[in-house]
This record gives C-alpha cells, sequence and structure tokens, in this order.
C-alpha cells in the first residue's frame, strides 16, 4: 500500500467518525475490534528499566511499577519482555471536527474549528466519566482507526481546522502520539491544544507544553476526598500542572464539572477561588459545567442551573475575572464580560459565538486587555 | 473450629517427558481432589453435587502468560472433558479466558463447533463485554458475557503464582480477566477490589469449585515468568471455598520461599490482603486455623 492509498483508507475510515459536528457516538465495547496484536507496538517514553524485567512508569503521579506483560492503570501502556510499549500509537478511537467552545476554550481562538481525536485508555477512573466508552476501555475493547501524526495533521488541514484538539479520553496516556502530531502540525502551522485531567508529572509535562498552545485542565473538585472516591486520583498532582501551566507561555483554561451533591459544596468552592487567585491569579477562565448523570453514577440528577450560578457567584466575589457556566446553552453566563467595564465582549450561545467586541486583544469598549490567544 | 476443607492432590509422575502435564494423571488428580473433597467413594458423584446434566459450565483459566506459566491445554481440557462425559454436554462447557490471542498463544485450538468442548476468549464475534457496567461497592465494570450470559456455573481453574502487587494471584484474582478493566484495580494490593469483584452476583452465584494449577509454580517475582524462581510444585489444590483455597495457595508460595531463603509475603509488605477482605464479605475463610488441609499422593 503506498502513502496515497494508504491515506484512502484511512479517511474512508475517517468518514465513520466525522459525523456532523457533534461528537460521533464511540464505539460499542460489546464486540472487540482490535486483536492485540493489531494495536501498535512505539516504546514509550519517561520509563525506566528495572531488574528481572520490571519497569517503572514515569509519566504520571501513578509511576506504576510491572512486570512483563502488564499493563499500567491506563491499559494502554505495556511492558513486554522489559521494555515500555505505547498500544495506541496512531490508533484513533474517537474523531471529529468540533467547535472549540466544546472542548471548552473560550478564550482560545473563539469560532474555530478544532479538529478532535482519541484514543482509548484514561489514567485515572472517574465514576461520572462523560466519555467512558473510550476512556474505560483497552485499546481492544474499541474500534481503533490507523491514524498516524502525518495522517492526522493532513486530515486536520483537508478539513480546514486551525487547531487539533487532544481530547475526549486522556492524552497524558497517548502522550508520544500526541507529542510527535503536535510537533508536525506545528511545522504546518496548525496550533494544538490539549484537554487533560491534569494528571501528568513535570517533565513530561515541561516538554509538551514546548509544542502545545493551550492546555484545559479538569479540576474535578477541591478535595481529596473526592478524588479519592469518584477519581481514583491525587488532588496535589493536579493542583501542582495548574501551577506550572500558568507559570508558562501555554494557555490555561479550567473546568469544573458541578455534581449535585458530590463536589458543589460552596465553601470548597470558595476555597478554590482564593487558592486560584493566590497561585495563577484572575485572569485564567474557569467553566463550572452541569453534570449530567453518566456512567456509574447516575442516581443523582442533572446539576441544578441556580447551583451552577451560585457558585459562579462565589467565583466571581473572590476576585477571579472569567468564570462561566457550562453545559446550558443560552445562559447569560456563557458570555465574556469585560472586567474592566462590565460589557459583554463575547456573546455565545452554546458553541456559536454570536458576538465579538475585541480589538485585537482589547475590549473594544474601554481598552482592557483581556486575557487569552486571539488570533 | 475448622470450617472449610482444601484439598492438595500431589502427583510425582504429572511431568510427561516433554515437561507438560501428562492427561492420564492430571485426571487421576481430579478424580482423587474431588472426592477427598466431597467425600464421596466417585468422582462423578462429586460433580454430581455441584453440576447439573443441563449446565452450562465455564472453566476460566488464566493464560496471561502464555505457555510458559499459564493454565496449560493438557489440564483444563483434560477437565472439560471429563465433565462432558460425566455429568454434562460436552458442548455445554467453555474453556475461556480474555482473549483469543493468549488462548493460542498458550497453546489452545480454538473450538465453537457444536457437539464439541467450546474454547475461546471474550474477544470472540459474538461475545464482548456487557453493554453496561454492573457496579458493585468499589466495583464498576463491563462482564465478559461468557460469564454474564453464557454460563450457568463456573470453575475457577487457575495457576497459582506470586503477584508483584496483590501478593499472590490465584481462583479469586482469575476473575479479574472476566472484566473490561482490571488494569483498575492494581492499586492498593488489589484490595479490596479482588474480594469485591468476586462479591458480584454474576460471580459469587455461578462459582462452583476453585482449582488452583500448582503444577508449576511462581513462588517470587511473579506474575511474570521467570524460571528461577518457577517451581515444579506437582500440586492441584481444590475448595469449594474460594477464600480458603488461595489462602492454602499462599501457604504454599510462603513454604517455597522460605525454602529457597527468601523473605515471606508478609516480610515484604505484600501479604494478600484481599484474603481478609474476602473473608469479612463472608466468601470464605482466609485463615488456616479456621482451614482443614488434606493431603494426598495418588
Amino acid at each position: 500500500m503506498d502513502r496515497r492509498d494508504f491515506l484512502k483508507c484511512s479517511l474512508a475510515g475517517c468518514s465513520l467518525f466525522l459525523v456532523g459536528k457533534g461528537l460521533s457516538t464511540p464505539l460499542s465495547s460489546s464486540a472487540l475490534a482490535a486483536p492485540p496484536s493489531q494495536l501498535s507496538r512505539v516504546e514509550a517514553r519517561y520509563y525506566q528499566k528495572l531488574p528481572d524485567r520490571e519497569i517503572k512508569c514515569e509519566l504520571c503521579p501513578r509511576f506504576c511499577q510491572l512486570g512483563d506483560k502488564e499493563r499500567g492503570f491506563c491499559g494502554v501502556r505495556e511492558n513486554q519482555d522489559g521494555k515500555y510499549y505505547t498500544l495506541v500509537y496512531g490508533k484513533v478511537a474517537s474523531l471529529n471536527v468540533d467547535p472549540i467552545e466544546k472542548k471548552p476554550f473560550f478564550h482560545f481562538l473563539p469560532g474555530s474549528e478544532a479538529f478532535s481525536l482519541a484514543t482509548a485508555g484514561c489514567n485515572l477512573s472517574c465514576k461520572f466519566c462523560q466519555n467512558w466508552e473510550i476512556s474505560q476501555m483497552r485499546p481492544e475493547q474499541v474500534r481503533n482507526i490507523h491514524l498516524p501524526p502525518e495522517a492526522v495533521v493532513e486530515t486536520a488541514e483537508k478539513y480546514n481546522c486551525p487547531v487539533i484538539a487532544y481530547t475526549y479520553s486522556e492524552p497524558v496516556i497517548f502522550y508520544e502520539f500526541m507529542y510527535d502530531t503536535c510537533l508536525l502540525a506545528r511545522r504546518r502551522g496548525i496550533k494544538n491544544v490539549v484537554v487533560s485531567a491534569g494528571y501528568i508529572n513535570p517533565e513530561p509535562l515541561a516538554d509538551l507544553m514546548k509544542v502545545v498552545e493551550a492546555i484545559k485542565i479538569d479540576l474535578k473538585a477541591f478535595t481529596q476526598d473526592f478524588y479519592t472516591n469518584y477519581v481514583r486520583g491525587e488532588l496535589q498532582p493536579v493542583l501542582k500542572t495548574i501551577k506550572q501551566i500558568a507559570k508558562s507561555k501555554t494557555w490555561l483554561e479550567i473546568v469544573y464539572l458541578v455534581i449535585p451533591t458530590l463536589n458543589d459544596n460552596p465553601e470548597d468552592i470558595r476555597k478554590m477561588s482564593r487558592w486560584l487567585k493566590a497561585e495563577i491569579g484572575p485572569d485564567y477562565p474557569i467553566h463550572f459545567s452541569r453534570f449530567h448523570p453518566m456512567y456509574l453514577i447516575k442516581n443523582l440528577p442533572p446539576t441544578p442551573v441556580s447551583t451552577l450560578e451560585k457558585l459562579r457567584e462565589i467565583a466571581l466575589e473572590e476576585g477571579l475575572h472569567y468564570v462561566y457556566v457550562g453545559n446550558v446553552p443560552g445562559h447569560p453566563g456563557e458570555h465574556t464580560y469585560c472586567p474592566n467595564c462590565g460589557k459583554v465582549i463575547i456573546e455565545r450561545y452554546g458553541y456559536t459565538i454570536k458576538k465579538k467586541e475585541l480589538s485585537g486583544n482589547k475590549c473594544r469598549y474601554c481598552g482592557q486587555v483581556i486575557p487569552g490567544v486571539w488570533s | 473450629m475448622k470450617t472449610s476443607k482444601v484439598v492438595v492432590i500431589t502427583a510425582r509422575n504429572v511431568f510427561s517427558g516433554q515437561g507438560l502435564p501428562d492427561p492420564r494423571v492430571v485426571l487421576k488428580m481430579f478424580r482423587k481432589g474431588l472426592e477427598l473433597l466431597t467425600g464421596a467413594s466417585k468422582a462423578e458423584e462429586a460433580l454430581a453435587i455441584w453440576f447439573k446434566p443441563e449446565d452450562r459450565v465455564g472453566i476460566k483459566i488464566n493464560t496471561i502468560g502464555r505457555r510458559l506459566l499459564s493454565t496449560l491445554p493438557e489440564t483444563s481440557i483434560t477437565l472439560g472433558l471429563w465433565l462432558g462425559q460425566t455429568i454434562c454436554r460436552e458442548d455445554n462447557i467453555i474453556i475461556w479466558d480474555r482473549s483469543n490471542e493468549e488462548l493460542k498463544d498458550t497453546g489452545y485450538k480454538l473450538s465453537n463447533t457444536p457437539g464439541s468442548l467450546k474454547i475461546f476468549g471474550t474477544d470472540t464475534r459474538g461475545a464482548g463485554y456487557t453493554e453496561e457496567p454492573i457496579v458493585n461497592r468499589n466495583i464498576g465494570s463491563l462482564f465478559s458475557r461468557i460469564q454474564a450470559e453464557l454460563i450457568d456455573a463456573s470453575i475457577s481453574l487457575a495457576i497459582l503464582k506470586d503477584h508483584g502487587l496483590a501478593g499472590v494471584t490465584a481462583g479469586l484474582k482469575n476473575y479479574f480477566g472476566a472484566i473490561h478493566n482490571p488494569n483498575k484495580y492494581h492499586d492498593s494490593h488489589c484490595n479490596p477490589y479482588i474480594a469485591e469483584l468476586f462479591e458480584t452476583d454474576l460471580i459469587r452465584r455461578k462459582h462452583r469449585l476453585t482449582i488452583l494449577d500448582a503444577l508449576k509454580v511462581q513462588y517470587h517475582r511473579g506474575p511474570s515468568y521467570h524460571p528461577q524462581w518457577a517451581e515444579n510444585c506437582k500440586k492441584l489444590i481444590f475448595s469449594t471455598d474460594p477464600v480458603a483455597a488461595d489462602a492454602v495457595g499462599w501457604k504454599l508460595i510462603d513454604e517455597l520461599r522460605a525454602r529457597k531463603g527468601l523473605p515471606s509475603l508478609k516480610e515484604e509488605n505484600r501479604e494478600p490482603v484481599y484474603l481478609f477482605t474476602a473473608e469479612k464479605l463472608g466468601l470464605g475463610q482466609a485463615r488456616l486455623e479456621n482451614i482443614e488441609i488434606v493431603e494426598e499422593e495418588v
């Protein structure tokens, strides 16, 4: 198969996924579509070889120590005879063209389209995961298409996408594939954004930030209890990630999925807002998103809009400048307000930009600089 | 008071000249083990206690170690055929694990032919996993449809190994191969996950018998195969108490370690604490003082 045939094949595969503008249905797990032998076998980065063919993964704070033929918590990295491999290099399980607002990024090229992709796997285990049908799966349990970095970039170009988004599951676990794609995309003038839970070690994060323009962090809660009971991870490394990104040139936005009774305590939100203001300043956007019952948490209702409004109010009271309400189309909390003059400078309806009153990076009304990546 | 019985059968001649289990000897071990476990004069009577003629029986094996350290066909097929010739219909018996590739790499010839023993993995077309996760305490998983829908009764025919994280992998942990996300349950020494998985209705209700394959035991640096720490123990361990069977497996591993001058699992801070969790959940006996161990050689 030559390159042209290969791309033709890949794109034919893409057509299965590129359905409309919404996230295409993740592929069913009921019948397995990728025998383990069809997964990738590309050596992983950030690991240490240990005696007796064991390895220690150093990509994320779990530091999985694995014997031969064992996989990490993420389910997509495997020790094979003392060498650690990523099984999902170029193995795309979900692919779509999304508005950048869907990620959500509100201060990063508003109105642009992001060529969005994911592989199977995640290094967390959130009981409320909204994309569990790919994130909580092993790669052999979902249908994959083979789309190596060059094909990703070429396909993004074909769809005129100025941005590639690594999203849906957890891009940290397909680090090598993401990194190589970012490099190629950059050379071709395409920007890279990452949607992550921020469960990554400082060194790989620092390297990643050399090739991406923006990172959105899902901060799941502001208590370790929640991280222990509903996420199966630690809060502190995520906070460390947020600080590290804020200190860099990479743009940062934060999403907080508000789950009724579990992480919607106003006092916790107040503490979090104070922490954010003190540690990274008031200018990074935070989105309070509405939860919908999913995966292992189906016994709770969707977040009341009034809760989102209340939490937004607290964050504003604490001095954060850009506080949004997410997953509630038409809500005034979707708009960007100038923190100086209070006027609406970007008006949104869902993922659509209705009005943009920016002059460069400044409020058209009062000249206030609005932080973000606008062009 | 001893409340659970575990039978340990040894056969010095179980390995043939090629180093593989001899099915004739293995069958003798199965028969003796079940007779002693139940007190039945014939092993077939013992089988009839647990299995009805119309039952579809799953024999869950462990093939992650491939040919070097797995439940081998010489053992599991012997059990399946015997069961098929005595109590159940042969084509109602499924020898299974996660994937067809692992089964083939271990030396199994896949089979789904009417009239004969079935051998296939969860990734066989038409099998796969349940559509929705099943939740029990900390467990939330899709289950293999083999375990969930294609069988009525189950035997955990597990390889006994040292396990770096769990301490011991044996009959209970074997069911990690019945769910889609075992990688999510290896932290905290796999505790409480192994116990809570077994407690799930789909497993606990169907489980009839644990048989630990201790013919060759990896007693250190498991679950990967390291020949320098693997011993031909030539034993099979039987119990209807899944926790007691594993507790006796743990004892065997610690005895081997002591004999080789290695610290015990407890001394290495990786004793299989999930067994005590399983005991607390009422799944069986984890303490040796509550287990009657019957040993015999064939």
